[in-house]
C-alpha cells in the first residue's frame, strides 16, 4: 500500500497542495483528475519521490520499485528503441546483459514494438513513442507505475487503443497504477477509483468508485459508464 | 550530391569572378587590384612557398583549436556541475570573449616568446569562448523530464553526466566547434602578424606581411585565399563529425 499522509506543498508563494490524504491499495488502478494547475502532477512527483512535500509524508514499502511515465514519452533521442528500453536497467544496477536482452524483447513484444528495435525515436509515431515509454518502465517489473498524462499528446483513436493496452498491461502485470489526467473518460475507463481535486490549492474533494469488472469498447457507450463520467465532470466543475 | 544543390553557389562564384575581372581591368593597376587569373598564377608559381606557410599555420591553428576544445569542454563540464563555480567563473569566460585578443597578442608574445607557442595560445584565446558558451548551454538545457527520469532511478552524478547531459549537449557542442573552427585560423594569422617580423619562413600570416611589403598583391590574395580554405576545411571536418554523431537523432541532421 502507498499512503499519502497530510501532504502540503508550497512553491515559494504558490500554495500547490493542501493537506492531501490518500491510501492506494496494492494492485489498484487509481486516477487523479482535476483542473489545470490543481497540483495533480505535483502530487504524483511527491509520490515518486522526485520532489519533497512541504509538510506531510508518503509511505511506500521499502523494497518497492517504481517507474514513471512522462507526458512527452521522455525518450533519449540518440538511442534506438532497443537501447531506450534498456535504459532503466542500466541505471538500476543488478541486471545481467542476458536478463536485459530477454526483458527488453518481451516488453517490446507486449507493447507491439517488436521489429522496431533498431529504429530511432524520431522515426516513431506519437503512439509508438508512448508504447516505448511504457515498455521502458515495464522492463523493471515495477510494483507501482506513475503515469503523468501519458496520452494527452496522441490523437483520439490512438488514445483509446492505448487505454486498452494500458488496461491489459495492468491486468497482466498487476502493478499498482496511479494516473494523472484531465480526461474524465480515460479516468473512468481505466480506474478502480477516481480522485477529484479542487483548483489550487489542490485538495481531494471527491473519491468516486468505479465498479466495472470488464473494460472493453462496449463499456464506453454503456449508460452506467456515461453516467459516472458525467457525475465526475459535474464534480470537476463545481 | 545533387546538381541542384551545388549549382547555385558555383553560379555565385562565377558571377563574382567575372565582376572582379571586369573591375580589375577597368582599374588597370594589377599591383593594387590583380585579376583572378593573376592570383591563380601567383598561387601556382609560389605553390611550394604557400604550402610551406600553410603547413605552419595549419599546425598552429590545429593545436590552438584542439586546446580550445579540450579546455572549453572541460571547463564547461565543471561549471555545469556546480552553480557556485558557474557563478564564479562564467563572468570571466564572457570577458574572454570581449577581450581584444589582437591587443593582448603582443603581451602573449612578450611572455611566451617569438615562436609557435605564442601563436597557438593566441589562437586558443580567440577560439575558446564559443566552445565554453555553447557547451555550457547544451549541458544545462537537458529536458526536465529526462532529468527526473534519471533522478527517479537514483543515477549518480557521473552516470547522469555521461549518459544524459553530455549526449544531449552534442548538438550545442558541435555548434560551438563550428564557430570556433574559423576563429582558430583567424587567431593563428593574428598571432603570426604579431610575431611576424621576428622570423622568416613563417606561416601564411607572416608571408602576407612580407608579400604586402613587396607590393605582391596577387600573392597576398593567394595567401588570404589559402587561409580561408584552411578555415573552411576545419569547419567542414567538424560539420562532418557532427553529421556522423547526430544523423540518427537530431532535427538538424535528419533528412
Amino acid at each position: 500500500m502507498i499512503s499519502v499522509l497530510n501532504v502540503t506543498k508550497h512553491f515559494d508563494e504558490v500554495h500547490a497542495l493542501s493537506e492531501v490524504d490518500l491510501d492506494i491499495a496494492t494492485g489498484e488502478f487509481i486516477t487523479i483528475v482535476g483542473p489545470s494547475g490543481c497540483g495533480k502532477s505535483t502530487l504524483l512527483r511527491i509520490i515518486a519521490g522526485l520532489i519533497n512535500s512541504t509538510e506531510g509524508s508518503v509511505n511506500k514499502p521499502d523494497t518497492s520499485m517504481g517507474a514513471f511515465v512522462f507526458q512527452d514519452a521522455a525518450l533519449l533521442p540518440w538511442r534506438n528503441v532497443q537501447r531506450n528500453a534498456e535504459l532503466l536497467m542500466e541505471l538500476e544496477d543488478g541486471f545481467s546483459k542476458q536478463e536485459r536482452v530477454s526483458r527488453v524483447s518481451s516488453a517490446l513484444q507486449q507493447v507491439g514494438l517488436e521489429g522496431f528495435e533498431k529504429s530511432y525515436p524520431h522515426q516513431l509515431s506519437g503512439g509508438m513513442k508512448m508504447r516505448l515509454s511504457l515498455a521502458r518502465a515495464l522492463v523493471l517489473r515495477p510494483d507501482y507505475l506513475l503515469l503523468d498524462e501519458p496520452l494527452s499528446a496522441v490523437d483520439e483513436l490512438t488514445r483509446e487503443l492505448l487505454q486498452e493496452e494500458i488496461h491489459s498491461l495492468w491486468k497482466k502485470e498487476k502493478f499498482t497504477a496511479i494516473l494523472v489526467t484531465h480526461n474524465v473518460t480515460e479516468a473512468v475507463y481505466l480506474s478502480n477509483r477516481v480522485v477529484v481535486m479542487s483548483p489550487r490549492p489542490g485538495q481531494i474533494i471527491h473519491v468516486v468508485d468505479v465498479p466495472f469488472k470488464k473494460r472493453n469498447q462496449e463499456l464506453r457507450s454503456s449508460s452506467k459508464f456515461t453516467e459516472i463520467v458525467s457525475e465526475i465532470s459535474v464534480k470537476l466543475r463545481t | 550530391m545533387k546538381i541542384k544543390k551545388i549549382l547555385p553557389p558555383i553560379l555565385v562564384l562565377v558571377i563574382f569572378l567575372i565582376v572582379w575581372s571586369i573591375a580589375a581591368s577597368l582599374y588597370g593597376m594589377p599591383f593594387l587590384l590583380p585579376n583572378p587569373l593573376e592570383v591563380l598564377q601567383a598561387f601556382v608559381s609560389d605553390f611550394e612557398l604557400i604550402i610551406g606557410g600553410l603547413w605552419i599555420t595549419f599546425q598552429e591553428a590545429l593545436y590552438g583549436y584542439l586546446l580550445a576544445i579540450s579546455i572549453g569542454i572541460t571547463s564547461a563540464a565543471i561549471m555545469s556541475q556546480s552553480k557556485i563555480l558557474e557563478r564564479s567563473f562564467y563572468p570571466y569566460a564572457i570577458l574572454l570573449q570581449t577581450l581584444p585578443a589582437v591587443a593582448v597578442a603582443p603581451l602573449i608574445v612578450l611572455w611566451f616568446g617569438f615562436d609557435m607557442l605564442s601563436v597557438v595560445i593566441i589562437s586558443l584565446i580567440i577560439s575558446l569562448f564559443p566552445i565554453i558558451n555553447n557547451t555550457l548551454l547544451g549541458l544545462k538545457s537537458t529536458s526536465t523530464n529526462l532529468v527526473e527520469l534519471f533522478q527517479m532511478h537514483n543515477s549518480s552524478r557521473f552516470v547522469n553526466f555521461f549518459k544524459l547531459r553530455l549526449p544531449a549537449a552534442i548538438p550545442h557542442i558541435i555548434a560551438g566547434l563550428r564557430i570556433s573552427a574559423g576563429l582558430s585560423v583567424i587567431g593563428a594569422i593574428v598571432g603570426e602578424f604579431i610575431i611576424g617580423s621576428g622570423s622568416m619562413g613563417g606561416g601564411l600570416g607572416v608571408m602576407v606581411i612580407y608579400a604586402q611589403g613587396d607590393l605582391e598583391t596577387a600573392l597576398v590574395m593567394a595567401l588570404i585565399l589559402t587561409a580561408t580554405l584552411l578555415g573552411f576545411v576545419f569547419f567542414m571536418s567538424v560539420t562532418t563529425l557532427g553529421h556522423q554523431l547526430l544523423k540518427h537523432w537530431h532535427e538538424s541532421e535528419i533528412t
